[in-house]
């Protein structure tokens, strides 16, 4: 007879695997745990209810995704790319070097990969591929590399979630996810590079510089908003939570007044799917709280720590086990699933090693987004699929290179904690 | 029966966005509320912060109980999407039933909880938690419900859709 935790494990993969919602499978074996151990059943009511109740932090999660919906609902985003083509687009290859850069842009407002594919990425597909310039399934690999940059750069969910799951400072998690979200942005541009002169990719008409300082005049509202939020964050004037309402709020702002670009009717529909991406993540959630309470219950995550504290194992050897095992683990699980349910295990060990925890959560989530593109399973790239009408195995071929440098990015966040620590601590971050 | 059944269902669901959407721009007017009021006003927001916290309990249970579709759920489909209608039916009734007997078995003791909560109240609203916690009640029976729906479809077989993976998860 199995004892319960192990039956509840294997529960929540046979569940899962049968394709029950992973929240729901999470919560049902937690409740097969409770029962077995004998414990009280309603404890599973208790620990998601107080979960949610206390978890202030995560109801930046619907504001975030209310101000990308917004955003991607009005004019913002043809501002955005006009500038970012008067930019870059006078190079070879320019449409595609537009693409790397507005998703940095972007990045500083939506902080969801899945949003950024969705939203922006739909549009550079159209660009990319009118008159043939480029070839669909370019275009869609070059898209999903660009959708990974959203949740590095500030505001991320992702990041939300750690700072949960750790206790780690969100404004200094936000901070210590610029430099690495550059780094992506340059190894993309500088593969692009290449790719247009080996491919001889089109140049667009170049836009006179003079008409620059307007363009960027006409974009400044949208660009200000990562400053204003970090500097918000940082200066104590609102809590992260408080932030993301804000972002909201300003997108808002900027479309309706500046931009006069939302009407109510789409104001409806972004409010409508924030609630519904609102209440998909929240299962997740509430799943991983319940079956956290169990993990937490069974000691597991500190009879790991101890267990591989005891094989002197050094930081740069976990670290290197930890990238090992998320990889393999995103190749079969979603993000969300990988940050509640896997990292909170491994962070007891991390902490007894004197890994940094701000170093520690943007490594995992860096790692974790590049899952979204790592075939066979990456979510970026069946949503691509969908949207470029390309066979998935021409865009997995096309998105290699990119996964490549995007792969060095990777180990230079994990080999390098100084990169990812610099601005923290230039910003008074004790670490 | 069912048939007829249909436009009221219809019509309950968008009452049901209604509902979400109502929800969420509170929550974002409290937000903006709350910032607005410490700063420039320099009053006291404890009460929108509870508000805040109230609003997402309830869209998180009342959304994932009553409005999130089964294709927007966030699964593991790499199996499930790759069976064929027949297999993926005997995995729909088996997950179904699993998670009928476990929610239902332990229905009980989450009434316990929830009923027992009467005791407190929350700090500024003075809300009872009961009231406050009774969406998940109302979660876990139409969960519930939900579920018996889909094995009775899975037995039954009156749809059959092709299975698709951009509809599949609604990750970050």
């Amino acid at each position: 007879m199995l004892d319960p935790f192990t039956l509840s494990l294997v529960a929540i993969c046979v569940l899962a695997l049968l394709g029950l919602p992973i929240g729901h499978a999470m919560i049902a074996s937690s409740i097969l745990y409770l029962w077995m151990a004998g414990l009280d059943m309603g404890t599973a009511a208790e620990q998601i209810l107080n979960g949610l109740y206390s978890g202030y932090l995560l109801l930046a999660v619907p504001m975030f995704i209310l101000a990308a919906e917004i955003m991607n609902a009005g004019t913002m985003t043809e501002r955005l790319l006009h500038f970012c083509n008067a930019v870059v687009g006078r190079f070879r290859g320019g449409l595609a070097q537009v693409n790397v850069l507005q998703s940095l842009i972007f990045a500083g407002m939506s902080g969801s990969a899945i949003a950024d594919a969705a939203g922006t990425g739909r549009m550079m597909q159209k660009l990319m591929t009118k008159d043939d310039k480029y070839p669909a399934s370019y275009a869609a690999a070059l898209t999903a590399a660009t959708a990974v940059i959203g949740p590095i750069i500030p505001p991320s969910i992702p990041l939300v979630i750690y700072a949960l799951v750790s206790d780690a400072s969100i404004g200094f998690l936000f901070i210590a996810g610029i430099v690495p979200g550059f780094l992506l942005a340059v190894g993309l541009m500088g593969v692009v590079a290449i790719d247009a002169r080996r491919k001889n990719f089109p140049v667009e008409e170049p836009v006179p510089l003079r008409k620059l300082p307007g363009l960027t005049f006409r974009a400044l509202p949208a660009l200000m908003l990562p400053v204003v939020l970090l500097v918000g964050i940082r200066g104590g004037v609102m809590t992260p939570t408080e932030a993301a309402g804000v972002a909201a709020g300003y997108a808002l702002l900027i479309s309706v007044v500046i931009y006069r670009s939302v009407t109510l009717s789409q104001f409806y529909s972004a409010l409508l799917n924030s609630g519904r991406t609102t209440a998909s993540i929240g299962m997740l959630l509430a799943g991983a709280m319940v079956f956290n309470y169990v993990v937490t219950v069974e000691n597991i995550p500190n009879a790991l720590s101890a267990m591989l504290t005891a094989t002197d194992l050094t930081p740069t050897q976990f670290l290197i086990l930890v990238n090992i095992l998320l990889l393999l683990l995103g190749c079969v699980l979603e993000g969300t699933t990988i940050l509640l349910v896997i990292v909170p295990v491994l962070i007891p060990t991390a902490q007894a090693l004197g890994i940094d925890m701000v170093h520690f959560g943007v490594m995992a989530v860096l790692n974790i987004m590049l899952g979204l593109i790592t075939p066979p399973y990456g979510l970026l790239l069946f949503i691509m699929t969908r949207i470029a009408e390309v066979p998935l195995r021409d865009i997995v071929r096309d998105v290699m290179p990119f996964l490549f440098v995007m792969f060095g990015a990777l180990a230079i966040v994990t080999f390098v904690p100084d990169a990812v620590l610099l601005l923290p601590r230039l910003l008074g971050y004790q670490g | 029966m069912l048939e007829r059944m249909r436009p009221l269902a219809g019509w309950l669901y968008r009452r049901g966005e209604n509902l979400i959407v109502i929800m969420i721009g509170v929550m974002f007017a409290a937000f903006l509320l709350q910032v607005i009021f410490r700063y420039v006003l320099n009053w006291p927001t404890g009460w929108s912060n509870e508000l805040t916290v109230v609003l997402w309990i309830w869209i998180v249970l009342f959304g994932a109980a009553f409005i999130v579709r089964e294709e927007e759920e966030i699964r593991f489909d790499l199996v499930y999407g790759a069976v064929p209608p027949r297999v993926r039916r005997a995995m729909a009734l088996l997950s179904a039933a699993a998670l009928i007997g476990l929610y239902a078995y332990s229905f009980p003791a989450v009434y316990d909880y929830v009923t027992f909560m009467k005791v407190q109240k929350t700090a500024y609203l003075k809300i009872r938690f009961d009231w406050l916690f009774s969406i998940y009640v109302i979660f876990v029976i139409a969960v519930i419900a939900r579920y018996l729906w889909i094995a009775w479809d899975a037995l039954t077989a009156s749809t059959s859709e092709g299975f698709d993976p951009t509809k599949a998860s609604s990750g970050v």
